[in-house]
């Protein structure tokens, strides 16, 4: 019984031993929770998550998980990733509400939280790698009614109705507006496409149908819808050429219309809000001598500061992609 | 009382016209409103009532249209057929993979990149509509159940076409089946939805196999025992509700330019509607092509004049929600006196 008990202890610190020296080794492993998986920005930020430096050295390790565009799905991979022994959370939120829980519970278990892409109605989090989406409504705006000169109809599609994105884009959109002289630009619709391109395109026929000849300018809340008002304006018989239009995002199919002289685009940067992410992520595991690796911090230096890993907030800045400078751009997601 | 009272014929007549009747109700409320609006200075002219407009409801159908076709027979059938949507995503990547000009094969003709996307997209659908067949005609299970588990797979294969992300830059020869116009009037998804309501209805109602659909949907026990080989039946019923979702997957991707992951989520609740609009019941062996069509036109036209008058969109959901009830309700109550 004795020497039993003593070769459990014996093996038990070894145990103990063993697990102590795998930790210095073992990759910081890193749970990235994606509110859904199916839209092309998610993808990206995947794609460039497992270009990060650090991921490609071995030193930092990504779990992905798809919450399948449910908050409490998101809710419980939270808790998934905490009791399977991850060293952080990076989460994309599927709700600025009812995903407040995974920071709560992070903070009880003591790892770092980042929240990146959409924002979250809490200041409890470790950091928010995030881009401001009001100014990324200000910006498509601008666009948008600098073409038209401040003077002419425009329409207003927007993203799913009470959405974080649709309220502050919708907030840009308005700000911009109000800039140009009172009365000279009339919005002549604004309805929801649920950041659809088969949606957006059903509704802006609807509207070529019921405002002939009198719209000037589309101002999409996301690309894809900006891509469907392309297509409803193609299918009518009309030239795109003759409509200003803008979106947001800078996927893939917009950059190509924006070469063709179609639309323009706001590039969010999805390398820099999950390569930020990762970074500030490392450095509250890793402490004060952990440097930062990504590229964005040399992309954008002036724009964003590292400060040592220790902002409550990083401000990620868009980019107007006009036919200047979307070459480069596209050369960048073959 | 016998059954030929000179009263029969004319419900008979109400019966089967009650849904254009709705219709024609619904685009004189929509055309009304508009007049009123033409009278008031807003529109020069009534927008809803040209022909340009006509054209483009129609064009907005014509997915849902295809889709409510296959869904008639599995009604009829007594089934249902959940995973429509998602058989619809798949053919559609699989068409766009191989109709898109960014895979970097450049040696493949014009016409292969019509002929192939088109064939692998139908073939895809009718192989879903195979398998939703096989389960619930072999193992004996719900339909309900059988196609839930297809529209889960088949979004999940969607995605693993191409890992998550949408296929582009199709081929402006296969662009042709969600942009073309025949005689620069007709769009070509509208002739399409045309010809396959044509094709279903003679199937349904001139065929042996049509009038099999319905003797299995009205009572499959019965069915088998006159010798119908219902296990066949309820086989293609599915394999063409595949099909045309295949086919319905080729017009929405050729219309929108890109595949999409999402495309198509919960387009068979609109099918189902339109179907049930349209006078068919869910408990099968009832139904009719005819009513399906004006069902989808109702929605159609309740989609564009909401639209088209502005209607704030928490407020089309409620008019939505609420016509589709009121028209199966009108529907119910005319076929039980």
């Amino acid at each position: 019984m004795k020497r039993f008990l003593l070769s459990t202890i014996a093996l038990a610190s070894t145990l103990t031993i063993s697990t102590a020296m795998a930790a210095e080794t073992d990759p910081v492993r890193i749970a990235v929770l994606m509110y859904g998986n199916r839209a092309e920005f998610v993808q990206l930020m995947e794609q460039y998550g497992r270009e990060h430096p650090a991921v490609v050295s071995g030193q930092a390790k990504l779990t992905y998980y798809d919450g399948r565009y449910d908050a409490s799905v998101q809710n419980d991979q939270g808790q998934m990733a905490i009791n399977t022994l991850h060293d952080a959370i990076i989460v994309n939120p599927m709700d600025y509400e009812a995903n407040i829980d995974i920071v709560t519970n992070a903070n009880d278990a003591g790892i770092p939280v980042i929240v990146t892409n959409a924002r979250l109605n809490t200041d409890q989090m470790t950091s928010e790698v995030v881009s401001d989406d009001v100014e990324g409504g200000y910006l498509e705006a601008k666009a948008v009614l600098g073409q038209l000169e401040c003077a002419g109809n425009v329409v207003i599609i927007e993203g799913p109705k009470g959405g974080s994105g649709e309220i502050q884009r919708g907030q840009g959109n308005e700000k911009a507006i109000a800039e140009c002289p009172e009365g000279a630009v009339a919005v002549l619709e604004r309805q929801t496409a649920n950041w659809s391109r088969a949606e957006a395109l059903d509704l802006m026929q609807n509207w070529l149908s019921s405002h002939p000849d009198q719209i000037d300018g589309v101002i999409a809340q996301n690309d894809e819808m900006a891509l469907g008002a392309i297509e409803a304006i193609r299918a009518a018989g009309l030239e795109v050429n003759d409509f200003a239009i803008a979106g947001i995002d800078g996927v893939t199919d917009a950059l190509r219309a924006v070469k063709a002289g179609e639309m323009t685009s706001v590039l969010q940067d999805a390398r820099g809000q999950i390569q930020g992410s990762i970074d500030v992520a490392l450095r509250a595991v890793l402490g004060e001598s952990y440097e930062p690796q990504s590229i964005i911090w040399d992309q954008y230096a002036g724009d964003l500061d590292w400060a040592d890993g220790q902002s409550a907030r990083y401000d990620i800045p868009w980019t107007v992609v006009t036919e200047d400078n979307v070459d480069d751009l596209l050369a960048d997601r073959q | 009382m016998s059954g030929t009272t000179p009263i029969a014929k004319p419900t008979f007549s109400l019966q089967k016209y009650g849904i254009v009747l709705a219709f024609l109700g619904l685009c004189a409320l929509v055309s009304l409103v508009c007049q009123i609006k033409v009278m008031q200075g807003v529109w020069p002219v009534n927008v809803f009532l040209t022909l340009n407009n006509l054209m483009l409801i129609l064009h907005q159908i014509s997915v849902n249209g295809v889709l409510a076709v296959g869904m008639t027979f599995v009604v009829i059938s007594a089934g249902i057929d959940l995973s429509v949507g998602s058989v619809l995503a798949f053919s559609g990547m699989v068409a766009a993979s191989f109709a898109t000009r960014y895979t970097g094969v450049t040696v493949w003709s014009d016409t292969y990149m019509v002929l192939a996307p088109v064939t692998a997209a139908l073939l895809g659908g009718a192989l879903c509509g195979a398998v939703n067949g096989w389960i619930i005609s072999r193992f004996r299970i719900q339909a309900f159940i059988a196609t839930l588990g297809m529209l889960l797979a088949a979004r999940g294969m969607t995605m693993a076409v191409t890992g998550g992300n949408p296929i582009s830059a199709l081929s402006p020869d296969f662009r042709w089946f969600g942009t073309g116009r025949l005689f620069g009037v007709v769009p070509v998804p509208v002739i399409i939805l045309i010809l396959v309501f044509a094709v279903a209805w003679v199937i349904l109602n001139k065929t042996v196999f049509g009038r099999y659909v319905y003797a299995v949907g009205g009572n499959e026990k019965s069915a088998r025992t006159s010798g119908i080989n219902t296990r066949a039946v309820l086989m293609w019923v599915y394999v063409l509700a595949g099909f045309l979702s295949g086919l319905a997957g080729i017009i929405l991707t050729a219309k929108t330019g890109s595949a999409q992951t999402a495309a198509g989520t919960s387009y068979e609740l609109d099918a189902i509607a339109a179907v049930v609009i349209g006078g068919a019941s869910l408990a099968g062996g009832v139904g009719r092509l005819t009513g399906t069509f004006f069902g989808a036109l109702i929605i159609g036209v309740m989609n564009n004049g909401l639209d088209i008058l502005g209607v704030e969109s928490f407020y089309q959901l409620i008019i939505k929600g609420a016509l589709i009830v009121i028209a199966v309700i009108i529907d119910s109550r005319r076929m039980s006196p």
